[in-house]
């Protein structure tokens, strides 16, 4: 009875060389992103939708390289880059320290958490019009903008990294004799790097976010003034022009990130995944 | 039964100058803070005297206090009461000449850093040897372990033995005169075991540091010590201290299998698994 039951099993049939590619390519996800762009075009090329401020995908691509090479689109391109920069250096720089502080020493986690705790779910844009009296229009505003939105992911990730080192590290560190110092740089450190890490990356995003609404309430410079300023001009190829340059920048900018972070962190990826334990 | 059976010296202690040092445990106690706020009593008092480069193992039922009591003696932890006495002075926090050996091997070894950079990091802010020497310290422990081949590696990269063999070079490179090991083979397979009860003492017979070794594995104890120390239950106190008086060099197989080896087996597991009983129906938790 068995030897039927076991009769009427099939080998299973390897898949064909089409469904293999269909299941590992990346091309159906590109693909899809070229469907959609085609679709955009074809919707306003056709008077799908009837309207002048829905360019073709083509003529924003047009005016994206005018943008870019007659040099209007391009300065203020860098300009928020640069500010965004500049606000996440010193969100972070904040961030990290403090993040260590709270983790070691009990007396300022006990003073600074409830506070944070507090402060965090404000959402930054929601503080920038009441900021705008204390500080005014300039750069200090924008920038400590995007310092605020960098500052809790990277402090609270820090701190949650501290915390969760393997005790037998910090153990080792000691029957060595490792001075406290010593053994912050290169134990407890290393040891909270992913988690360090992990926080950079989502802050580097909200950055961004945050750097595009302040340009747009302060209304200077920098891409988010120059959307806003583009849709009041209705220029709409000049508009989604903008939008695709920060998008695809966000985009390789956090490509790059997870690119370093892995080689920076390899030893965390591959130590969990080890045979070693087995043998 | 105190401490009967100190002045029972270790037979084999031969070697003419021993590196290790006079390591005395006296009247060391631990009470930890209970769920419920009262103390709870992990060690009772014990007092012992391990002579200048002897082999003792501290065996006892599990959950006694004896890894309590070898995190106390390395300064890990504080005791609640006593001291702890090397080469006759006491020692505070983390004394310089005495290194842990942990059990877990993948968690103990730094995983961000290489085989070579672990074992240096542990000698190195101490003796402060330029790098060429440094390098060369290094090389030669790991070649003692038989892993001069393996500097470059991650410590992910290695089997377990091979993990516990890296921790082994690190702890001798820092050249301690004790040695702490807390259950160090526990995890390991079983001929890999016998494979790293071989090394550590032939490292021993060579370097003649004091080693002190926790362990639950009686055959463990036997097979490597000079004396082996029995703890009772939980608070845990000196049961009786019994010299092992086999040969030395010892054999990984002829050894195990000598009367005088099975007798003193017999006769621990006996006391062990007897007190384990006493001591489940007794304990109230």
């Amino acid at each position: 009875m068995t030897i039927a039951a076991e009769s009427k099993l099939r080998p299973v049939a390897a898949p064909s060389a089409y469904r293999l590619w269909l299941r590992n390519s990346r091309a159906s996800g590109v693909l899809l992103v070229l469907l959609l762009l085609c679709l955009w075009e074809a919707s306003a090329r056709f008077g799908i939708v009837q309207s002048v401020n829905w360019p073709p995908f083509s003529a924003v691509m047009a005016s994206l390289v005018a943008g870019l090479v007659d040099g209007e689109l391009l300065p203020v391109f860098l300009s928020t880059l640069w500010r965004m920069a500049r606000g996440y250096a010193i969100g972070c720089a904040i961030a990290v320290p403090l993040g260590f502080a709270i983790a070691l020493w009990r007396p300022v986690r006990m003073a600074l958490l409830p506070t944070i705790e507090l402060l965090r779910p404000i959402p930054v844009p929601a503080i920038i019009p009441p900021l705008i009296f204390l500080l005014g229009l300039g750069d200090s505003l924008r920038l400590f903008a995007i310092a605020t939105a960098t500052f809790f992911p990277v402090a609270l990730n820090t701190f949650a990294g501290v915390r969760s080192i393997e005790p037998i590290y910090t153990q080792v560190a000691r029957t060595f004799g490792v001075p406290r110092w010593t053994a912050l740089r290169r134990v407890v450190f290393p040891a909270a790097l992913p988690f360090i890490l992990a926080g950079l990356r989502t802050s580097l995003g909200l950055a961004f976010i945050v750097t595009v609404i302040a340009e747009m309430i302060v209304g200077q410079d920098g891409i988010g003034y120059y959307l806003v300023a583009m849709q009041f001009a209705l220029r709409a190829p000049e508009m989604y022009a903008g939008i695709i340059l920060v998008t695809c920048a966000a985009y390789l900018l956090n490509r790059l990130f997870v690119a370093w972070e892995a080689r920076a962190i390899r030893w965390a990826r591959l130590a969990d995944t080890a045979w070693g334990d087995a043998a | 039964m105190s401490a009967a059976a100190l002045g029972d010296k270790a037979a084999s202690v031969a070697s003419p100058t021993p590196a290790g040092a006079r390591l005395r445990i006296d009247e060391v106690s631990k009470a930890f803070l209970g769920p419920d706020g009262g103390a709870v009593e992990a060690i009772g008092s014990v007092s012992l005297d391990i002579e200048p480069g002897e082999f003792l193992a501290i065996v006892g039922p599990s959950g006694c206090g004896k890894s309590t009591l070898l995190q106390v003696i390395a300064g890990l932890m504080q005791p609640s009461g006593g001291k702890i006495l090397l080469g006759g002075q006491d020692v505070t926090g983390e004394p310089a000449h005495m290194v842990y050996l942990f059990q877990q091997y993948s968690t103990s070894l730094l995983p961000w850093m290489t085989v070579e950079a672990n074992v240096m990091f542990a000698f190195n802010h101490r003796l402060k040897l330029g790098k060429a020497e440094a390098v060369a310290r290094c090389r030669a422990y790991l070649a003692m372990v038989g892993l001069a081949d393996f500097v470059r590696h991650y410590p992910w990269q290695l089997s377990g033995g091979m993990q516990q063999r890296v921790a082994i070079a690190r702890a001798l490179a820092a050249e301690p005169k004790v040695l702490l090991m807390d259950e160090p083979f526990s995890s390991v397979d079983a001929l890999t075991r016998l494979d790293l009860h071989a090394l550590i003492l032939d490292l021993w017979a060579a370097k003649r540091f004091t080693a002190v070794l926790v362990t639950h594995d009686v055959d463990e104890a036997i097979f490597l010590a000079d004396r082996v120390a029995v703890l009772t239950h939980r608070p845990a106190a000196l049961a009786e201290v019994v010299a092992t008086k086999l040969p030395r060099p010892r054999r990984s197989i002829e050894t195990r299998e000598s009367p005088e080896f099975l007798a003193l087996r017999h006769r621990l597991l006996d006391y062990l698994l007897a007190r384990g009983k006493d001591g489940s129906h007794a304990s109230p938790a």
